[in-house]
């Protein structure tokens, strides 16, 4: 006679989680179905529907930057270059040379991931902030390029892209890349590729004389997340209908995607999911009428965030595995 | 009957940083099955010797061979990959990662291919941890963050790790400073079993002339970058020239 379940507590947890997920990731396939199409009202508008999409993008890219900086601890603040390629990749393409959308995205991953591997051996044998300020400084440069190399790029005016205004695409093409990244990662966290990132970002001399091929992990890692943000580039740029070097290499970006992964947990796979949806929502929530506002409030709680809660909102959650951003801070600046 | 080669050769080491002449001319060989003891001043050389020879740093002058080959230039996961492991006299353990994970991350690399490492550590390399775990009785702190253990158990665990990769050749970096009296003797008891039971090589950098003198069969005195002398414990150790530069002119007994 059986009297009581196997189930421990830690399972009921796991299962809820996961039921909780499912849910979830139901409620964002289902929701453009009720939003308003072609005149007919719905649940939600279709603002609602493209600032989604926009918060998919950003979690995708803050996991990206994770992905490096809060893997390996190498903190890139020049990862929008990657995001740049990619929409200029998918601008010119589509607007001088008439492509159709989808082999641009390839075209853009192939090229963000070749100068994500072309610029990482360049800059990641560089230590602590000198490795901050090269990354700042391949960013800047790529901006200027595309203001100058303007029979290719449009320059500072800038490229018109052929408008296609299908909100639900962009939603899903957004809300796909989304799951399939975190769920990569989250993958190659528990792989010993991911503890090898680890590795180096604990000790990466260490790591070296252990008989990991540093240069390798770091180079590959950086390619495949710059791949990833290429195309989150070329999506944003063909959504857009419209890019120009200032809008799509915005410094703000940066600070962004570093917020959104900072808020949600440095170094953990869902912290960059929740810190970028919690982002979005305070954006359109609580300062949709003080526009002029939000960057002095995003550095703010930033600042908060680092003093009062350095593990993010996955450590208050729990979750060891995670950076706590003020040592990840004074460590890399020793390095 | 063919010669075989040393297992470790360094031929005239040179290495300076800025002005300071850190190794001048430094011969050093190491035959499979040895336990070879470098003594010496803090400040000497010995661990710059330890740096130069795992492709830490690059060495100025002179060569390196390692099992026949020539690793001067070699980038120190090539040379680790090789079967040389080292300790470090600082302590390099992943503090942040767990003990176990330590050891996972220890592991030989680049025997099965890139892809190999797109899954979890293989059940054979976890197995494996455990019995180096246990070797070195860390086996009940196997999921505690390296960073929490004692300063001794820290020793201990990077010999576990150091061990990890099965390697040909150990290179112990004042493995037991800092270290209380029973642990010193479990190294101790560890570095003979090593030696004896697993025909390991293993070269000591040791303040301890009484561990170095219970374990090594043969010592290399450093001062000032340079080899001052070479032989038998016995030899070594009564030897004037070291007496003097070691023991400051007293002796052992003073």
């Amino acid at each position: 006679m059986r009297t009581c379940t196997e189930a421990t507590r830690g399972q009921w947890i796991a299962g809820a989680r996961r039921v909780g997920l499912a849910v979830l990731l139901a409620g964002l396939v289902l929701l453009p179905l009720v939003a308003e199409r072609g005149g007919r009202e719905g649940m939600i508008n279709n603002s609602t529907l493209f600032s989604l999409t926009q918060m998919l993008m950003l979690v995708t890219l803050a996991s990206n930057w994770n992905f490096i900086s809060g893997l390996t601890g190498y903190i890139d603040f020049g990862h929008v270059a990657f995001f740049g390629l990619g929409a200029y990749s998918t601008g010119i393409l589509m607007s001088k040379a008439g492509w159709p959308f989808f082999p641009t995205l390839a075209v853009g991953a192939v090229s963000a991931a070749v100068a994500a591997v072309l610029i990482g051996r360049a800059t990641m044998h560089l230590k602590g902030p000198y490795f901050s300020i090269a990354m700042l400084g391949s960013f800047a440069a790529l901006r200027e390029m595309a203001r100058v190399t303007t029979p290719l790029t449009g320059g500072g005016p800038g490229l018109t892209l052929p408008p296609y205004l299908n909100r639900p695409l962009f939603y899903y093409l957004a809300l796909g890349q989304a799951v399939l990244v975190v769920a990569l990662y989250r993958w190659l966290k528990g792989t010993e590729f991911g503890l090898m990132m680890l590795g180096i970002r604990e000790d990466e001399p260490g790591a070296e004389m252990r008989g990991v091929n540093t240069t390798f992990v770091k180079t590959a890692a950086f390619g495949l997340a710059a791949m990833s943000s290429g195309i989150v580039g070329g999506m944003w740029a063909y959504q857009n209908t419209f890019i120009d070097p200032d809008i799509v290499f915005l410094d703000s970006r940066t600070i962004e995607i570093a917020i959104a992964s900072v808020l949600g947990g440095l170094g953990t796979i869902a912290g960059p999911v929740i810190g970028a949806g919690l982002l979005y929502w305070l954006r359109d929530v609580v300062w949709a009428n003080f526009l002029e506002w939000h960057l002095i409030v995003e550095g703010l709680l930033l600042i908060a965030m680092v003093l009062l809660l350095p593990n993010g909102i996955m450590g208050l959650l729990g979750d060891r595995s995670g950076l706590d951003v003020r040592q990840a801070w004074a460590r890399w600046f020793r390095r | 009957m063919t010669v075989r080669p040393p297992l470790l050769e360094g031929r005239r080491v040179s290495k300076s940083f800025g002005g300071l002449a850190a190794l001048t001319d430094v011969d050093l060989t190491v035959h499979t099955g040895d336990v070879v003891g470098i003594v010496g001043p803090n400040g000497s050389g010995k661990t710059t010797l330890f740096d130069c020879v795992t492709g830490m740093e690059e060495i100025d002058e002179g060569r390196v061979f390692f099992k026949g080959c020539d690793i001067t230039h070699r980038r120190p996961s090539q040379v680790a990959r090789m079967g040389l492991s080292r300790t470090f006299q600082g302590i390099r353990v992943y503090r942040k990662l767990t003990v176990m994970d330590n050891m996972l991350l220890s592991r030989q690399w680049g025997d099965r291919g890139w892809l190999s490492v797109l899954r979890p550590s293989h059940p054979r390399v976890t197995e494996r941890a455990n019995g180096l775990l246990d070797f070195v009785t860390l086996l009940p702190q196997r999921a505690e963050l390296a960073g929490s253990l004692s300063w001794g158990q820290q020793r201990l665990l990077e010999i576990g790790m150091a061990l990890m990769s099965d390697p040909d050749l150990l290179l112990l970096d004042e493995a037991t400073s800092g270290v209380n009296p029973t642990l010193v003797d479990a190294i101790s008891d560890r570095i003979v079993t090593l030696n004896q039971a697993h025909g390991k090589t293993i070269v000591l950098i040791e303040h301890n002339i009484d561990l170095v003198a219970d374990l090594c069969d043969r010592v290399v005195v450093f001062d000032h970058g340079e080899k001052l002398a070479e032989g038998g414990v016995g030899a070594v150790f009564e030897d004037p020239v070291v007496i003097e530069a070691y023991f400051g002119g007293r002796g052992l007994d003073a």
